[in-house]
């Protein structure tokens, strides 16, 4: 089993899916097209690079030719759009390969060091490609990029011209290359596989089995640095044409994928996904507004809060002592404590637990067992026992799997407050609001739930805005 | 009466006092606090079950430099014989006085001069009065003055900006106990208190109250840098229990020795101790009355330097100070 994958599993991310089962759900994704998307041809498959972006189009190199295969299809190119501002891109650039016998540049990622690239291609090359009858597989290319040019381009071992082997990427730590192939021996059409680099070299593919890839296709597989393994697919149950998924590796099987919600997909084709490290913001490729395809750009909306406090149960028990008697023998002393609550005790340490909230005179009597002298009411200690100031989780601390639970904010303490909303974010990219909800969790393992109150502004336009986090252990 | 009226006018003085450490009034040894009825010492030929050890008892005066006027050392009961002291057999017993001055007398310059034991020069110093005493009615339950002297015939110690000087009560004879007190005084006829005068002793040989209601205390003072004191006490008879308390102490209870016997211990110092002194409570036993106990008591530190006992404690009497406090037990 790929060990990046094991140690990525409980990475906390963010703002995939939201909660069929969430009361009120807020939408947790913006999606926009980016501005550089051509309007008549395909914009596809991008790569997040530190500056920009490397995409695939099939837009025309020139005014003067447009390439096409002999069934007049689009040639794909490799292009760079550098990022201007948080929005903007400036004109992409061609990315070429001069010398390279290739002619056809399509979906790609970027390997560790920042320069070799596995991109896709046709395998067959000159005067065999330009058959009108030939059917020219795809393969996976490697090359080493440089500027605005790849160079010194080589094949990957495992293609080979009775079957395509695409979309290649390649895991953080360099060990593992993911890729879409229909190659023989899958579950149906095309497939996800995967190869492992061992000594150098790569491994041979092996197959997500059938949990992952059905007898639908599965293609343009984007490893994750979370160990997430998003994917396209146009299997049934999705919302029409391809749509993006997810799985990740846990105890080294894959799980059942997951579909990402609407704002990602749509009844047309939605494919290529990748994200940034966070995951809350990435790129995704579409043709739900054109025939032709493009890339959109989503951010997620979840809120999920760094600093939160821990969720602190009310306690009402509390301990006594003389500390000034903590460090010598007090044998030679009887000490009685009245709680002020009808209650008593001796020792001199006690725990006592009070009912609830309210104040206390807590009394020390203290004996003197060698002279009999009673020292009363040596010191008092006003206690004033309150409910923690906090937003408040009410939920079973372990649940069952598919199990419908009830959480509720009902023992909020926060006085002077007037609570605009209750926002919950259930740890598992799912959301919700209203002071009660109701979730199911459709995995197993811990999750970190945050309940998050907002007031309404005060007379001075102050919004107060106070978090906590409870755990709850999803079993199976 | 006349005596306890005296004693509160002292006690005035020395509330005025309390907080002027290192200096404190007290002038009366045993002082006030230490309800102590009596310093004891035996001839040299008493018996040690009796309850001294050395017979001998060294005592410490302390003089502020600015005082210029005279005083005396005035001693109640110096005589052997009488109302107050211990007879054994026939009484036989001489007491010499001798009052010290000068070079040699101040016990942080010259440990041999502290007088816990007869070993070294424990009478240093420059002699500056000395008087037997052996059975004379004429001082029984009376006076008998040393003095005058000046602030100047001590031996200067800078740290108390004070002049040291010296009183050893040596049994040089017989077997009875000696039982007396110690003023240290403006006026040879009365009792009249140096103001920031202070006494102390470092083997501390005093008489229990025949009352088992009484409690007797001594206030060693714990010095800046000691870390835990070690406690020597001897010939207590199992006479109840020594309570050590101070601000941060309850009250610990301290090995008790038996019949002619020493018994030491040692007491870790907290951090609130230091610079405070303790209090020694004598407690005694309450099932039945241990009648004419004298004991002896000691304290050295860590370094083995002993330390001083003063009858008026410096910073006042330590009174416990109960620190009651609660903690929420976190869900």
């Amino acid at each position: 089993m790929p060990r990046f994958l094991k140690y990525t599993l409980f990475i906390i991310v963010i703002s995939i899916r939201v909660s069929s089962e969430a009361s009120c759900q807020a939408p947790i994704f913006d999606v926009k097209p980016l501005s550089f998307n051509s309007p008549v041809f395909s914009d596809i498959a991008p790569v997040i690079l530190k500056d920009g972006i490397l995409f695939c189009s099939d837009r025309r190199t020139s005014s003067l030719s447009l390439i096409t295969t002999f069934n007049d299809e689009h040639l794909y190119n490799i292009y760079f759009a550098a990022r201007k501002d948080t929005s903007g891109w400036e004109k992409p650039r061609l990315i070429s390969s001069a010398g390279s016998p290739v002619l056809y540049y399509g979906p790609l990622c970027l390997a560790p060091d920042g320069k070799t690239v596995y991109f896709t291609s046709g395998i067959l090359t000159g005067k065999a490609a330009k058959k009108k009858t030939v059917i020219n597989p795809r393969g996976i290319f490697i090359g080493e990029l440089s500027g605005t040019s790849i160079n010194n381009v080589r094949p990957f071992e495992y293609n080979n011209p009775k079957y395509s082997v695409a979309q290649p990427s390649i895991s953080r730590d360099g060990k593992y290359l993911f890729f879409a192939s229909d190659m023989p021996g899958g579950v149906g059409a095309s497939d996800i596989y995967y190869c492992e680099l061992i000594n150098n070299k790569w491994g041979p593919p092996v197959n997500l089995g059938g949990k992952v890839n059905s007898k639908s296709s599965e293609n343009y597989p984007f490893i994750h640095p979370s160990g997430r393994l998003y994917f396209s697919s146009d299997r049934p149950g999705g919302l029409g044409g391809l749509d993006i998924y997810y799985t990740i590796l846990n105890n080294g099987t894959w799980e059942e994928p997951v579909l990402l919600p609407p704002q990602i997909n749509s009844a047309s084709d939605d494919f290529a996904f990748v994200a940034e490290e966070s995951l809350q913001t990435g790129y995704f490729s579409s043709n739900r507004d054109k025939k032709n395809d493009n890339i959109f750009r989503f951010s997620s909306t979840i809120i999920r809060k760094v600093k939160c406090d821990t969720l602190q149960i009310n306690s009402y028990e509390y301990e006594f002592y003389d500390e000034n008697a903590m460090n010598f023998d007090t044998t030679l002393f009887r000490y009685e404590w009245d709680f002020g609550d009808d209650a008593q005790a001796e020792g001199v340490k006690v725990v006592h637990s009070f009912k609830g909230p309210g104040k206390y005179s807590i009394r020390l009597d203290v004996v003197n067992l060698v002279t009999k002298e009673v020292k009363k009411n040596e010191k008092t200690i006003d206690l004033k026992i309150k409910d923690v100031e906090q937003p408040y989780i009410s939920c079973p601390e372990v649940c069952k799997i598919g199990k419908q639970i009830k959480l509720n904010a009902d023992s909020t303490n926060l006085p002077g407050w007037n609570i605009k909303q209750y926002y919950w974010n259930f740890g598992d990219e799912t959301v919700a609001s209203g002071k009660e909800v109701n979730k199911a969790f459709i995995k197993s393992g811990n999750f970190n739930i945050q309940l998050i109150v907002t007031s309404l502004p005060d007379a001075s336009g102050k919004v107060k805005e106070a978090c906590v986090s409870k755990n709850i252990n999803v079993i199976r | 009466m006349k005596f306890v009226n005296i004693y509160k006018i002292i006690f005035a003085g020395f509330i005025l006092s309390l907080f002027s450490f290192p200096r404190a009034s007290a002038q009366p040894v045993p002082g006030l606090d230490e309800n102590i009825p009596f310093l004891v010492t035996f001839g040299k030929e008493g018996d040690k079950s009796w309850g001294d050890f050395n017979f001998f008892q060294t005592w410490f005066f302390a003089i502020p430099k600015d005082f210029k006027e005279r005083f005396y050392i005035r001693v109640f009961d110096p005589d052997t014989g009488g109302e107050n002291d211990e007879q054994k057999g026939e009484w036989n017993t001489k007491m010499q006085y001798s009052v010290y001055g000068g070079k040699g007398v101040d016990p942080e310059k010259n440990e041999e001069s502290r007088g816990i034991t007869r070993t070294g020069d424990y009478k240093s110093g420059t002699l500056l009065s000395s008087r037997i005493f052996g059975v004379d009615p004429q001082y029984d339950n009376k006076y008998y003055t040393f003095g005058p002297f000046i602030a100047t015939q001590g031996d200067y110690n800078e740290r108390w900006k004070s002049y040291m000087f010296k009183i050893i009560c040596d049994g040089i004879s017989g077997d009875d106990g000696n039982l007396y007190r110690y003023f240290l005084s403006r006026d040879p006829n009365n009792d009249v208190p140096i103001e920031g005068a202070n006494a102390f002793t470092y083997s501390y040989c005093f008489r229990m109250w025949n009352d088992i209601k009484s409690v007797s205390h001594v206030y060693p003072y714990i010095d800046t840098g000691i870390v835990y004191v070690k406690q020597r006490n001897f010939d207590w008879d199992d006479d109840g229990e020594i309570l050590v308390v101070s601000r941060v102490r309850r009250g610990e209870r301290v090995p008790v020795s038996g019949q002619n016997e020493w018994v030491e211990s040692r007491i870790p110092i907290e951090s609130g101790e230091v610079g405070s002194s303790l209090d020694f409570q004598f407690h005694k036993k309450q099932e039945y009355l241990v009648r004419n106990n004298n004991v002896i008591i000691s304290l050295e530190n860590q370094r083995g330097d002993a330390i001083k006992f003063f009858p008026a404690p410096i910073g006042g009497v330590p009174v416990y100070e109960a620190k009651p406090v609660y903690k929420q037990i976190k869900k």
